[in-house]
């Protein structure tokens, strides 16, 4: 379901700027030499042994010096998995408190602030980062349109049902309130609304764009700047619009986070009467309930498939990637 | 076979973790834990058993400690944890979500600005140096002009100190600051560290001490909770240090029962909010 705008991250205090690799003041215990950043999934030319690229059986009786270096490649191997698991922690951490703000995290801020110079193995850093948030806090990493490196988190924890609602000490808003109102009409207008016919609405509702309301704040601000920021509306001018006139429509996260099928029941509730008195936007909803139903099994068909990949690959013991 | 002398590091063998197993149960409850900051045991008791009721109504409630040490072991290969504190005046007990290892992630991530951050900053190393724990408004608000960043007016600076105690890293008494038990929670390691020689600790339970009691004779501090318990039913209180008289009066020890009753039947709460030193 919608998230409410969340605040209060934690006011951190180390004066630090962009990651560099170089990380003081850590507790963990952290090799004091660190491994330059090197591919995991082959030996790397940095190391000191030769140049044998792959594991494999060596001679049956290892002289000293071999075993010394071998156990020197493995310790140097749990650094770099220790290194890489810190690195995960953080991203996780730092998406969590991004999504708090609820604004759109991009690849290249999880690279600039987080992962630094172990950037070649970002896909994989981020796979993982994603597999704990499903995993521990039931969000999912979604990719916002295939092209843009931009994420946010989505909760795939069920939504809660009304008479489960008062007692969530986290509770929807006000604020949602208003945006699903907004959203209706959008979506009851063919899917986008001029600007004058959103502030007409609520206009009638006593709600104001530049005066103070006690319960959403400044209504300007929230709906042009808040929601729009956070992908809850997408807002553009209109094409050939003279005089210039502006619309919103439903931004990214809303698509994502609810249905057309849900706002649809919520219009017909207000009127008192059920989605089927709309037929058009009814059996709109419907084609979009088929669309996400398909989508789902989809998912849920290459992520089994993923966890089988994955089973197979640690059962082949000895040293594997990941 | 070379390969049996290293084993992969028990992280990487995907499923086979020792760690306890995550429901929505626990999933809804990091969620709320994590919108909340923090929160008291009362609130976290209801909080525990609304996850169930949405996700698993069958189940039967986990004993809270075991419920909140089975997400830790899972919580631990991220390097955060819930970890269980007491309010530094009354001792009652909370807990939030804290980072085990203080990194720079959270700075570029958090919504706060770099000059109300290090408004934060200067505030947090005023309140060590006090005696009492607290700073006051004017002695913060002086400190305006020091502030990395953006330049940020008085007027401003006290609406930034709202902001904070709004979201539970400070609170006010009577014009004066003091540390939240969130941001103890969060930043005692971080503090320890950075403060090592104004960084006053507790006697009793060696914790970082923000507001307490200290002997006049030997200068030790003990958290007001600590002291209830530690003079709990003794007629005359004496310094575990030096043995002198304890000057101070003894407060007594927080009592969830008589908490609940108390909010009930809206009776006045008898607890010590004034400092003493």
């Amino acid at each position: 379901m919608l998230q409410k705008p969340e605040s209060g991250a934690l006011p951190i205090l180390r004066a630090e700027g962009e990651k560099d690799g170089g990380r003081d003041g850590e507790t963990q215990a952290l090799a004091a030499s660190q491994e330059a950043a090197s591919p995991l999934l082959q030996e790397t030319p940095g190391e000191h042994l030769g140049a044998r690229r792959e594991e494999g059986p060596a001679e049956p009786a290892l002289a000293p010096r071999g075993a010394r270096t071998l156990a020197a490649k493995a310790s140097a191997r749990r650094r770099a998995y220790r290194r890489l698991d810190r690195t995960v922690a953080e991203l996780v951490q730092f998406l969590l408190v991004k999504d708090k703000k609820k604004s759109p995290i991009t690849r290249s801020e999880m690279v600039k602030y987080v992962i630094g110079d172990q950037k070649d193995l970002s896909p994989e850093i981020i796979a993982r980062a994603a597999e704990h948030l499903r995993h521990v806090f039931g969000f999912e990493l979604k990719q916002l349109g295939r092209k843009q490196h931009t994420y946010i988190l989505i909760n795939k924890l069920k939504p809660l049902e009304e008479e489960e609602e008062e007692e969530d000490l986290g509770g929807g808003g006000p604020r949602l309130g208003l945006l699903i109102m907004i959203l209706g009409l959008i979506y009851m207008k063919g899917n986008s609304a001029r600007e004058t016919q959103v502030w007409e609405m609520l206009r009638r509702l006593g709600v104001r764009p530049s005066k103070y309301h006690f319960l959403f704040g400044y209504p300007k601000r929230l709906i042009m700047e808040d929601f729009v920021q956070q992908r809850y509306l997408s807002y553009r001018q209109v094409p050939h619009s003279n005089p210039p006139e502006c619309e919103f429509s439903w931004g990214p996260r809303s698509n994502l986070e609810i249905s057309k099928m849900k706002v649809l029941g919520f219009v017909a509730k207000l009127h008192k009467k059920e989605p089927q008195h709309w037929p058009v936007q009814y059996r709109e909803a419907l084609a979009d309930e088929a669309d996400r139903a398909r989508a789902k099994a989809r998912a849920e068909a290459s992520m089994r498939a993923r966890a089988r990949a994955r089973a197979r690959a640690t059962e082949t013991a000895g040293i594997s990637p990941w | 076979m070379i390969s049996n002398h290293i084993t992969a590091p028990s992280h990487m063998q995907g499923g086979t973790r020792r760690a306890g197993v995550m429901t929505d149960v626990h999933r809804r409850f990091l969620q709320l834990l994590m919108t909340h900051g923090v929160l008291e045991e009362w609130d976290v008791r209801r909080l525990q058993k609304h996850c169930y009721r949405v996700h698993d109504r069958t189940a039967a409630v986990e004993e809270l400690e075991d419920f909140i040490n089975n997400i830790n072991s899972v919580l631990e290969s991220l390097y955060i944890e819930i970890k269980k504190g007491a309010t530094e005046d009354d001792g009652r007990p909370v807990y939030a979500l804290v980072n085990l290892a203080t990194t720079s992630v959270s700075k570029m991530a958090s919504d706060f600005a770099e000059n109300e951050l290090d408004l934060f900053r200067k505030a947090l190393e005023l309140i060590i140096d006090s005696e009492t724990g607290f700073a006051s408004s004017t002695n913060i608000l002086n400190l305006v002009d020091q502030l990395k960043g953006k330049k940020m007016r008085k007027k401003e600076a006290e609406q930034v100190l709202q902001k904070f105690v709004q979201n539970k890293w400070l609170i006010e008494k009577e014009g004066e600051f003091t540390l939240h038990s969130r941001a103890i929670l969060e930043m005692e390691q971080y503090i320890r560290e950075t403060y090592p020689d104004a960084v006053k600790i507790c006697n009793i339970c060696h914790s970082l001490l923000i507001q307490g009691q200290s002997c006049e004779t030997c200068g030790i501090r003990m958290h007001l909770p600590c002291v209830a318990k530690y003079f709990q039913s003794n007629s005359e209180p004496r310094c575990p240090h030096c043995n002198d008289y304890w000057p101070h009066e003894i407060p007594e020890v927080f009592d969830p029962e008589k908490e609940r009753e108390a909010s009930t039947s809206k009776a006045n709460r008898k607890s010590l909010r004034s400092r003493q030193h």
